[in-house]
């Protein structure tokens, strides 16, 4: 058994952590998140020169050949900046699905693209009605002259306002909610009938609703098998639960360590307030909250890194404990900066967001608590 | 059959809720048909005056008041009857908190009608409640509460704003600054804790001053909420020269007449009826969330979570009750209103909380160009702020010192 990180995850972890520092002060990222395209293109050409964004890509594909090890070494760290660079939906997401299943024609012209920073590209999965279910698609694409047509609305994209191409999850067959019947296809953004509603998320990131009406593709655009594409959209779903746990644990350090400073440092009734013992149980409370998420973290990472089928059950239990521990973190810390801690000025309510959105992202705790008991 | 009741001296009232049909799932109280009356009245007369389409709102507003003064006191329920109040009863209170709860009423402020009226009433001289409580009564000037201070938040008595008498005695001369002031940045006026003197314990030395906001020296600064809202502000004070007859009571005396007006604040935070209508909201929301055949209130986890918090606030209720009954046999609502707080302010989060849950995804999307259904739009900016009410009006860790001291008579409780 090894829970160390390799020499070279060593310093890709200190490189980044440097990153952060440097550059993702409050206020730099206030700014940032403010002004078009809500990331900053130096930052994210950066990461591509450093190989960051080509980490997890395989080597024949040109990528680093690395795993979600190293995407957790990544993610830990941007967590703790909240870094607002478009890994997630880029990397993560979109690239995920097209190194496990698009054809070699299709990763050839995206994937040095994305490693070179020059293409943006999101996952548009989530509908109106699915709530946290991915297998509920009703966007639909039906084959006409050899190609496919098609039509619905997808609800909360990331990175849409970005993107280039849009990999949009679609029913080919079935019934709404079945496995069996879902295709994934890739898309021209510029493609007519695709239209973008964009609009800020609540943690400072950005989103879209995305209407496809008559959208044409040719049989190319398919990624992977027709019908087979829940078992793709699945691996790289708890992928994505992986980083973001991993970013939510970033977030959860910086949180309950900026509490346990603030406190030493403010002083209420002629004390500091973590004089005061039941403030110091809660921040042991939150203290230990953060060790017992980062340990099913190493768990489910590494759990999937062998057998991601063995592991489904412990990303479940993963993303409920860090919805459920990373909402009593962030309370906790606004509760215990008092006033200051409800406000724009400090950054643990920065943080608090983010990790309230990320419990809103790819099923809550309540979502996967019922999965981990019924799986 | 369960009853209680509680007993006032002369009038001998007796307060009585008897709880019968345990069959239902909601309780009933079963009122006198005096009590019965009196909320067919309450009803019909916010029926009456309801907003007319196109009826600009402020005049409505102003009109609401002035036919609620004629109805006997409607337009300041609480004030006592010595003061133009109505007199109710407790009972009667409880159906006007109830059924404000549930009417589309004008809105109001607390702070010159619930916070400074009953301390110029109790602590003022003749001439200062013909000065302001008419106005106050009017709705005519808005008022701010000048308390917190950056230095001085659950420990209020720690306040460092400096008021110095000027040498002829005719004013106090004001520096320092507030925090959390809410809407400082449009109040007429403030009711404002300061210094003079600093050489005893905290608590002494403490002189309650009243001054017009919009004077030179004075400096009011947004603070900006999670949820992404202005309500609440930093102010500055400069050379603020504050008129003798301005004080209230006897200077050094503040803390005590502050005092007795933070536990009936805390009473108020406890927001009780209307956490019972929101949660019908919440239910309402979760119902149009359809999940397979059936919807979000079906769901097994998301149903306990909703009737937990159901049976917490079928609890909280009567503790208020019991809290109002015991304070009409004898007064002041004492350390009780800490529990009220402590619980009220702790539904109110949970009931945001579910709000959020029941968004699912779109509970990120922000703004109201955002997506989703209409109810998630501002349902995490009002969670988010929501944090606020188990640290305003004194943290929910303070409350428990209190009820910890005052209540079950610890003495090392950690707020001396």
């Amino acid at each position: 058994m090894n829970f160390e990180l390799s020499e070279e995850q060593k310093m890709i972890q200190q490189s980044v952590e440097r990153f952060v520092q440097e550059n993702y002060d409050l206020t730099n990222r206030v700014k940032i998140s403010s002004e078009d395209p809500g990331y900053s293109k130096e930052y994210w050409g950066s990461m591509a020169d450093l190989g960051w964004l080509g980490l997890a890509f395989d080597e024949e594909d040109g990528g680093f050949g690395g795993n979600q090890i190293d995407t957790l070494v990544l993610m830990e760290q941007f967590g703790k900046g909240l870094v607002l660079e478009p890994f997630l939906a880029n990397i993560v997401l979109g690239g995920g699905i097209i190194k496990r299943a698009a054809s070699p024609a299709i990763k050839e012209s995206i994937i040095p693209s994305l490693m070179e920073g020059k293409l943006q590209i999101t996952l548009a999965y989530a509908e109106e009605q699915s709530r946290f279910d991915i297998e509920d698609v009703a966007t639909a694409a039906r084959e006409e002259d050899g190609g496919f047509i098609i039509n619905g609305k997808k609800s909360m994209v990331l990175n849409a306002e970005s993107a280039d191409k849009i990999i949009v999850v679609t029913r080919t067959s079935g019934s709404q909610v079945d496995e069996n019947g879902i295709s994934l296809f890739i898309v021209d953004a510029s493609s007519e009938g695709v239209e973008r509603q964009n609009f800020p998320t609540v943690d400072g990131l950005r989103a879209s609703e995305i209407t496809f009406e008559d959208v044409k593709v040719s049989s190319e655009a398919l990624v992977g098998e027709k019908d087979k594409g829940f078992k793709i959209l699945q691996a790289v779903v708890n992928d994505a639960i992986l980083a973001l746990s991993a970013e939510a644990v970033g977030a959860m350090e910086v949180l309950y360590k900026d509490t346990v400073e603030y406190t030493q440092q403010r002083e209420q009734f002629d004390h500091a307030l973590s004089d005061f013992q039941v403030l110091q149980h809660r921040m042991v409370d939150m203290f230990m909250e953060y060790e017992q998420c980062k340990s099913l973290l190493f768990r489910a990472t590494l759990e999937t890194v062998e057998d991601p089928d063995l592991a489904q059950r412990t990303v479940h239990a993963l993303k409920h404990l860090i919805g459920k521990s990373g909402i009593f973190v962030g309370e906790s810390a606004v509760q215990l900066h008092g006033g200051m801690g409800v406000t724009e000025e400090l950054r643990i309510g920065h943080f608090f967001k983010r990790l309230l959105v990320i419990d809103s992202q790819f099923g809550n705790a309540d979502f996967h608590l019922d999965k981990f008991t019924n799986l | 059959m369960l009853y209680f009741a509680g007993l006032r001296s002369k009038k001998i009232l007796i307060f009585t809720f008897i709880f019968t049909n345990f069959n239902t799932k909601n309780m009933h109280i079963n009122l006198s048909s005096d009590d019965l009356a009196f909320r067919d009245d309450v009803r019909s007369f916010f029926e009456e005056n309801k907003i007319k389409a196109g009826e600009d709102y402020f005049s409505w507003r102003l009109g609401w008041f002035e036919k609620a003064r004629e109805k006997g006191g409607w337009d300041v329920p609480k004030w006592p009857e010595k003061f133009g109040g109505p007199g109710w009863t407790p009972t009667q209170h409880y159906i006007w908190e109830q059924e404000t709860a549930k009417a589309n009423i004008p809105f109001d402020l607390p702070f010159g009608l619930g916070m400074l009226a009953p301390i110029l009433m109790n602590y003022g001289n003749e001439e200062q409640q013909k000065r302001f409580m008419p106005d106050i009564r009017d709705r005519k000037v808005n008022w701010c509460q000048g308390y917190s201070e950056p230095g001085a938040g659950s420990d209020l008595a720690n306040l460092k704003t400096k008021a110095v008498l000027s040498e002829d005695g005719k004013h106090y001369i004001v520096n320092g600054s507030k925090i959390w002031t809410t809407l400082a940045h449009v109040a007429d006026w403030i009711f404002c804790l300061t210094r003079t003197d600093d050489s005893g314990i905290k608590q002494q030395g403490i002189t309650f001053l009243l001054f017009p906001m919009k004077q030179e020296g004075i400096e009011v600064k947004p603070i900006i909420t999670l949820g992404g809202s202005h309500t609440v502000n930093t102010v500055h004070f400069t050379d603020v020269k504050v008129p003798v007859e301005n004080m209230i009571g006897e200077e050094g005396k503040g803390w005590t007449y502050a005092k007795g007006l933070l536990e009936h604040e805390r009473t108020g935070l406890a927001g009780l009826s209307k956490s019972l209508v929101e949660l019908e909201q919440l239910k309402d929301n979760a119902r149009s969330v359809q999940r397979g055949n059936g919807n979000l209130m079906d769901d097994s986890s998301y149903k306990s979570k909703v009737g937990e918090l159901e049976i917490d606030l079928l609890a909280t209720e009567f503790t208020e009750l019991r809290s109002l009954a015991s304070a009409a046999a004898g007064g002041e609502p004492g350390p009780e209103s800490s529990i009220l707080k402590l619980k009220g302010t702790e539904i109110k989060q949970r009931i945001a909380k579910l709000t959020v849950e029941a968004s699912g995804i779109y509970s990120s999307a922000w703004g109201d160009k955002s997506a989703g259904p209409a109810f998630a739009k501002g349902g995490t900016a009002g969670y988010l702020n929501s944090r606020y009410f188990t640290i305003y009006g004194g943290a929910s860790e303070v409350q428990k010192d209190i009820v910890a001291k005052k209540v079950l008579g610890l003495t090392k409780g950690s707020s001396k």
